[in-house]
């Protein structure tokens, strides 16, 4: 592996691919996003799959690359890219939802393909800078583009109230991490007072935050918590999340529960724990509460909910909260098991929000909050969506349930009360993913479909297969892999 | 004594060429042209011998009232290329308008002379006539639409309150002279080391001073000029208003915030209280700008209300000079920025053919979209700059000034500048959602994008989103301007 070209094609191929995506001709435009995505993929998991598939941690480092380039040298910015055993996760994750995302057919091919792949390729590109970033600027300038195309994705495409939910989604993340800035601003001042110089290195500014004292790094950190709390979401956070959801377009949805929630994930595993182990340590009850009170309230609220966009919404909530034990725990192997159960979510959730759009597509006019007995229809559909919930509720095999088991582990040293009540919402979430499933494919179909029926075997579109059939297999077997294959995620990071 | 005139040659380019100018447009009355292009000339003679000389050794001429220096030469640069973006960018609206006088370009060169003068002045009675030169041609700019009575009544609430405020200004400058014996910036600045703090007097006059450079830019309280001048003056004046007045004046700004020698230990209580004042002008600046912003339909007076944000901004910037006068930096960078993204803005607003003179409400830009995707790009990438996203000139302009307040210490007033950018954005992208979200209402204004108003724009946007990217383009020459106390 050669180190610097192997980072900087993560970033220059995507963003070639939205140059060239304008020149594609309107009617090729999702086969181009199809293709250029899965050579995307394939050449990622090629350039990294030394790193990917080691085993132990010491070759891990070994095999951990970092690049550095001089970017607004007056400043000391850097562009510091940083390829390791935890970005290289959501790098490999991002390049494979961009393929699901692109797989989806829609309005978005129809009006405005170009500008839709455009943004596509864009968001790729911009994701992977922030995956990559080792520097907290770059980090957050690549965090912010990340906006840019979704706010045009909904604004486009979207259903219903898109702009009240785009403006909602777009404020409350940018209230979050517009105070982030803020924390970084402050780290690099009290770096520069301490003699050292401007910079915004990782590196320099763990040093400077260990270096506040516990009542300043404590606000510090506040700026950074808000901005990844609402990113994620935790619980308090969360009130962007549902319209947007349901009203953005599939691609967009996929993007958002898939990688985008991710984002926070990482940005605390990447950053926050390393700079403010000590705050951490102390207010770890309260952390911990409030992604066990994550876990337990979003699946209230999934149970509850009427729609099955919806309750996806909600469940991805339920399954960060998890994700974010697995963070607060604070331990090598709650972090890695938070890596694990990341990826396990964004399979399972990238999906099910893809085939539930399946479902939507094959029944245009059909009301999917009241659709039931699906499954005779589209017997292929309907088994990959059982699998893909099975994913989603934690069946032992899935790397779900490996990811889930182990941050429990993990968290419960630390609090056996939160521990618990997270624990229950293992049970709540086979609760409404199953319900999902049988409201959505049992029973008996028709009553509401209301000649939907005869128009969707009109337009051709049968049950799952083709491209589509493969890409959902492949994914499942990813599920499954996972699941067996935990030590690739476990060796320590 | 004699006098080298050296020195002085880029401001002698310009008052050269306004003699020239007005010479040629009255040769030549029926036409406009020849005083277009001498104008441009001008501007580019000046912007050129200003850059030329941008390394000379810094001199102050006319018994240390003025200054010729990096920081002076760079900002009638700047002056001068707004000045050419204008003109270029703005002609085809004034011929729409049936405004294209000579006159128009007569009255702009001497505004940029009067904010280049006043950025080199060091003596307040110099920088008294520098503001009345910069002043009077915008006052007579804001009513250039003769028979609109809004436009008649933006130039005379600027004219009366203009007015007024230089009056509160040479009250403070007397006070000054009483309290220093001198109007001389350096003769005071040497004052202030011998005099062991400042006496009554002293601070009566520099309030007074400093307030009314607070009203010239526009910060809060003394804004409530703004929303109304800005809406009823003619698109281009109000554009040539918030670029080129804003920074000669804000400049001369950082020069009245550095009055005494702050670093004397005698001072720091004075240091104290003007940093309070700064403090409260641009909490307050921020505050109501951005919380304004939102409700505004027009999309003139919204600028009004966000160019008061971006005053706020700026003095964020001129706190950290306080203690690190190598933080004009933020200052400058912030003011490139600013005025380029307020350029591409101002040109756009002046393409709508809203009916009547009400100018452009929020319902004439939906569904551009449709309509033009390339102008609702352009109007993105603005708007975008505005609201501080990342990849434009506004992300690093505020990046600067945030940084340069932090190390001034304020960080409570950086945390309520974040969450007024909140604010802002939500005005900022509200058109743009309109423009991509919306169909075109029925009485949306037609778009009307001429060649020459195009190149000006696309310019602009360029500029905007290289900087944006490669910020280091513009940072590495402004870093090494020094402001000389």
């Amino acid at each position: 592996m050669e180190s610097s070209s192997s980072l900087s094609f993560l970033l220059t191929v995507p963003l070639m691919g939205a140059l060239i995506s304008l020149l594609v001709p309107k009617a090729s435009q999702r086969l181009y996003a199809i293709f250029g995505s899965v050579l995307f993929l394939g050449l990622t998991v090629y350039e990294t799959a030394s790193l990917l598939f080691c085993k132990s941690a010491e070759e891990a480092a070994r095999l951990a690359i970092e690049h550095r380039l001089d970017w607004v040298p007056d400043l000391g910015l850097s562009l510091s890219l940083r390829l390791d055993s935890v970005s290289v996760w959501f790098v490999v994750l991002n390049a494979l939802v961009a393929v699901l995302a692109f797989s989806t057919r829609g309005i978005w091919y129809r009006k405005s393909p170009g500008l839709f792949t455009g943004l596509g390729f864009f968001l790729l590109f911009a994701l992977n800078a922030a995956f990559l970033s080792n520097d907290l600027i770059a980090f957050y300038l690549a965090y912010e583009s990340v906006f840019i195309p979704m706010i045009f994705m909904v604004g486009i495409w979207g259903v219903r109230q898109k702009a009240a939910s785009v403006f909602r989604f777009f404020l409350m993340s940018f209230f979050g991490s517009i105070l982030m800035l803020v924390s970084i601003f402050y780290l690099v001042r009290e770096g520069a007072v301490s003699g050292a110089g401007y910079s915004s290195h990782l590196s320099d500014l763990i040093r400077v935050a260990s270096g506040l004292g516990p009542e300043r790094s404590a606000w510090v950190f506040l700026g950074f918590f808000l901005a990844f709390a609402i990113k994620v979401p935790l619980v308090p956070f969360h009130g962007w999340l549902k319209d947007v959801y349901t009203n953005a377009p599939v691609p967009a949805t996929i993007w958002m529960s898939a990688i985008l929630s991710k984002l926070g994930v990482f940005g605390m595993i990447r950053f926050v724990v390393p700079m403010f182990q000590g705050v951490i340590l102390e207010h770890q009850a309260v952390l911990l509460s409030l992604a066990a009170i994550s876990v337990v309230y979003a699946a209230f609220l999934a149970i509850r909910s009427s729609s099955p966009k919806t309750l996806l919404a909600y469940s991805s909530i339920s399954h960060l909260g998890f994700v974010m034990m697995g963070v607060f725990s604070m331990k090598q192997a709650g972090a890695s098991a938070a890596i694990l159960l990341s990826a396990g979510h964004t399979l399972a959730s990238g999906l099910l929000f893809f085939l539930l759009a399946q479902v939507e597509e094959r029944q245009e006019g059909l009301d999917l909050n009241t659709a039931h007995g699906l499954a005779g229809r589209y017997p292929v559909l309907f088994t990959t969506m059982f699998l893909a919930v099975l994913a989603s509720v934690s069946l032992p095999g899935t790397m779900n349930f490996a990811g889930e088991f182990l941050v429990l582990l993990e968290a419960y040293p630390s609090s056996a009360l939160w521990t618990a009540v997270a624990g229950a919402g293992v049970v709540l979430g086979a609760v409404y993913m199953l319900r999902f499933y049988q409201q959505l494919g049992l029973g008996s179909p028709g009553s509401s479909g209301n000649g939907a029926s005869g128009s969707a075997e009109a337009a051709g579109t049968g049950d799952l297969s083709g491209l589509d059939l493969i890409l959902v297999i492949g994914l499942m077997g990813m599920i499954l892999a996972g699941g067996f294959q935990t030590a690739i995620f476990l060796k320590g990071n | 004594m004699t006098l080298d005139l050296v020195p002085l040659t880029p401001w002698l380019v310009l008052c050269a060429g306004i003699l020239i100018t007005m010479m040629v447009s009255v040769v030549r009355v029926e036409t406009r042209r020849p005083a277009q292009v001498f104008t441009l000339l001008t501007l580019a003679a000046t912007l050129i011998s200003a850059l030329s000389s941008v390394a000379a050794e810094p001199v102050t001429l006319f018994g240390g009232a003025f200054e010729a220096s990096a920081l002076t030469r760079v900002t009638l640069a700047l002056l001068s290329g707004l000045g050419i973006l204008f003109v270029v960018g703005t002609s085809d609206y004034l011929t729409r308008e049936k405004l294209h006088y000579s006159d128009y370009y007569h009255l702009l060169l001497i505004l940029i002379l009067g904010a280049g003068v006043l950025v080199s002045s060091r003596d307040l009675v110099a920088a008294f006539i520098a503001l009345e030169v910069m002043s009077l041609p915008a006052y007579t700019l804001a009513g250039f639409r003769r028979n609109d009575s809004r436009s008649n009544e933006a130039a005379i609430k600027y004219f009366i309150l203009g007015g007024a405020i230089g009056a509160v200004f040479l009250l403070g400058t007397s006070f000054l002279f009483g309290s220093t014996g001198s109007t001389n910036l350096g003769a005071i600045q040497a004052w202030s080391r011998s005099s062991g703090g400042p006496d009554a007097l002293f601070r009566v006059g520099q309030v007074l001073v400093i307030a009314s450079f607070l009203f010239k830019v526009a910060a809060a309280p003394f804004h409530f000029w703004k929303p109304d001048v800005y809406e009823g003056a003619p698109v281009p004046v109000t554009g040539i208003m918030a670029t080129i007045v804003t920074s000669g004046a804000f400049l001369f700004l950082v020069r009245l915030a550095h009055l005494p020698e702050w670093s004397d230990p005698a001072w720091a209580q004075n240091l104290a209280e003007m940093k309070l004042v700064f403090r409260l002008a641009a909490g307050a600046s921020l505050v109501i700008g951005s919380a304004v912003m939102i409700t505004q339909k027009n999309l003139k007076r919204m600028m009004a209300y966000s160019s008061i944000t971006h005053s706020g901004y700026l003095l964020l910037g001129l706190l950290g000079t306080l203690e690190h006068p190598e933080q004009i930096q933020s200052v400058l960078v912030y003011l490139v920025g600013y005025s380029l993204m307020s350029t591409g803005v101002f040109v756009l607003l002046s393409l709508s053919q809203a009916p009547g003179d009400s100018g452009v409400e929020l319902v004439d830009v939906t569904g551009l979209m449709k309509r033009s995707p390339a102008l609702t790009f352009l109007w993105a990438v603005f708007l975008f700059s505005m609201a501080g996203m990342p990849l434009t000139i506004g992300f690093f302009a505020k990046y600067f000034v945030f940084l340069s307040s932090i190390s001034g210490g304020e960080v409570a007033l950086v945390v309520l500048a974040a969450l007024c950018t909140v604010v802002s954005a939500y005005a900022y992208l509200r058109p743009v959602a309109l423009m991509v979200m919306r169909e075109a209402d029925p009485g949306a204004a037609v778009w009307d994008a001429r060649y020459k108003s195009q190149i000006v724009v696309v310019l602009a946007a360029a500029a905007v989103l290289f900087l944006g990217t490669m910020p280091n383009a513009m940072i590495h020459y402004l870093k090494w301007i020094p402001l000389i106390r």
